[in-house]
């Protein structure tokens, strides 16, 4: 099977083209605010490299957040046209997900950064050492404030907790000073890897658990502004 | 094979899929050899908008991602049309709200890439233009165009239908702005030129005599004057404890917009050898501008053209048919193109 992984959540542009087990292609790219220009002729520098077309895909799996909504609407839009025209599956994967599952331990908790001292994570227990690579979600995606985190986490403060991502070294900071036991993760680690996120997507694809390609969207972790403010002003209808 | 290679010439039939998403609505459409519109679905967001006065662009963006595969899917059911059929797509890349341009641009250049056929990025006042030729195919060049919306006054001169040269534009608000901030101002609601139109018609248009724009020999416009002058008059008949009269206010404002716009025309229409007048842009609806302006061009003997209501509003048959000029041209985006929100003609 010939997945298609597309993340363009973060500052990060993630492509990558997975065959079963082998890795065909993977760009992670560092890029502010150029998805649009550079995701598409990346995917025909892809294909065109690998020497395939893109009709081979047998499926698309795309990053949903939290991230840029802007951002992922590219990524989603993509992912929903390439579904839709080859009539192929389509999955979508939190970007915290595609973190977590990067990496192997136990317990793990991802972060992006959502200005100021907020953050928006998850977290994850992995069971790696039963060969499971899907990450079983215990806390599901949230903003909080890094103060908030130990409070939030105090039911495992008994467990070692990988802290990986955006602001990872405040938020260690914050959990040790609260005794909890903190590990890190090598550099490359840190970032949503376009090859785990096609591998996520394919592993849920054979699960038979696919999105609705009608229905697939965004990871809205806020509100639009002018929504908050008109609720402020008139209440909750 | 490049895309390059099926490149088909005017003799040969074309069809192509067109999106707009550069406001607050989702649209598709598929058209054959241009001015042939097989399918044009339009999904209109603006009860969504309503509460807010004005279109907010992250409620919009989100509503464009929900909205995009059923307007395509009904567009080509509509048109009879399979993807494999398209030849060239179509989209909208500005001017407009970039989050929502952003859905369909990317959308097209997956198509463009999937199905290897050559993308068409449109410029959406261009497309605003064109939408006059879908139900005038034969109308008489060259001709002088007024394109006139919330965003643009662009006085136009074609020669003939593959270019066109620009002769005036507004220096402040356009038309359509200038209309939205009176409603605003006056609290006659969204949208706000059908909002003072409807005011307008149970007003005086003699009743207040509002200043015209001097911009001496130029085709340019300019509005902000006149709008200074209706919050300057509602001011002072307030602070003399008089009652402002809504409808005659509008009607006053509307005929010095409708009048300064006509001028332009008519200007234009001494200077070049014309054989039509082209209404296009939103407020290219307004019933007092086609009034005004068929009155005035009687003498010249030219036909006045605007489009229909249904064409007045944004839709995708206007970006198609522009689309296939620019096909014709071999005017082609490459997969980079990005959205510009300030795009100019
Ligand atoms: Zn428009």
């Amino acid at each position: 099977m010939l997945t298609l992984g597309i993340d363009t959540s973060t500052d990060n542009l993630g492509l990558a083209l997975i065959e079963n087990d082998i890795i065909k292609a993977e760009y992670n790219l560092s890029l502010k605010r150029k998805h649009s220009e550079k995701l598409l002729p990346l995917m025909v520098d892809i294909f065109a490299n690998i020497g395939i077309r893109p009709q081979a895909i047998d499926a698309a799996v795309v990053a949903i957040g939290p991230g840029s909504f802007t951002g992922l609407r590219i990524g989603i839009t993509t992912a929903k046209i390439l579904a839709r025209i080859f009539d192929i599956p389509v999955k979508g994967i939190s970007t915290l997900e595609i973190m977590a599952a990067g990496v192997e331990s136990e317990y793990i908790l991802p972060l992006l950064d959502a200005r100021r001292e907020r953050v928006y994570y998850s977290f994850y227990k992995l069971n790696y050492k039963e060969n499971d690579y899907l990450p079983k979600t215990l806390l599901t995606a949230a903003g909080a404030r890094i103060s908030e985190l130990s409070n939030i986490l105090r039911n495992y403060k008994d467990k070692e907790i990988t802290v990986i991502g955006e602001k990872r070294h405040e938020v260690i900071d914050h959990l040790k000073t609260n005794k909890f036991l903190v590990n890190q993760s090598a550099a490359e680690k840190n970032i949503p890897r376009a090859a785990v996120l096609a591998r996520l997507g394919r592993d849920y694809i054979d699960q038979g658990q696919k999105d609705d390609i009608y229905e697939l969207k965004p990871t809205y972790l806020k509100q639009p502004q002018a929504e908050i403010d008109w609720q402020k002003k008139y209440g909750d209808n | 094979m490049k895309f390059e290679d099926k490149i088909k010439n005017e003799t040969e039939d074309i069809y192509i899929l067109a999106l707009e998403s550069s406001c607050d609505e989702t649209a598709a459409s598929v058209n054959k050899n241009g001015l042939e519109v097989l399918s044009n679905v339009v999904s209109s967001q603006v009860d969504l908008h309503k509460k807010f006065g004005g279109v907010v662009p992250e409620i919009a963006s989100r509503k464009h991602l929900e909205l995009l595969l059923p307007v395509i899917d009904q567009a080509l059911e509509e048109a009879g049309i399979r993807f494999e059929d398209l030849d060239a797509v179509a989209s909208t890349y500005g001017p407009g709200l970039v989050g929502g341009l952003l859905v369909t641009l990317t959308a097209a250049k997956t198509i463009s890439f999937s199905l290897n056929i050559p993308l068409i990025g449109v410029n959406h006042i261009a497309g605003h233009i064109y939408a006059n030729f879908i139900e005038n195919p034969d109308i008489e060049k060259p001709l002088i165009c007024l394109t006139i919306s919330g965003g643009h006054t662009d006085l136009l001169y074609f020669e003939n239908l593959r270019g066109y040269k620009i002769l005036g534009r507004t220096l402040d608000d356009a038309a359509g702005e200038a209309f939205d901030k009176i409603s605003r101002f006056l609290e006659l609601g969204y949208p706000g030129g059908p909002a003072v139109e409807k005011a307008a018609r149970s007003g005086d248009k003699t009743a207040i005599d509002f200043p015209r724009a001097d911009l001496g020999d130029s085709y340019n416009f300019s509005f902000s004057g006149l709008k200074t002058s209706v919050m300057n008059y509602v001011n002072n008949e307030e602070q003399r404890g008089n009652e402002i009269d809504k409808n005659d206010l509008s009607a006053s404002f509307q005929e010095a917009v409708v009048d300064s716009l006509a001028s332009n025309i008519i200007k234009a229409v001494k200077e070049y050898d014309v054989k039509s007048v082209v209404l296009s842009g939103g407020v290219a609806a307004n019933q007092r501008l086609r009034e005004v302006i068929s009155e005035r061009i009687e003498k010249y003997n030219l036909d006045l053209y605007y489009p229909k209501l249904e064409l007045c509003t944004d839709n995708a048959a206007m970006i198609g048919v522009a689309a296939y000029y620019q096909y014709l041209e071999h005017d082609f985006a490459p997969l980079s193109i990005s959205a510009d929100p300030a795009l100019k003609l």
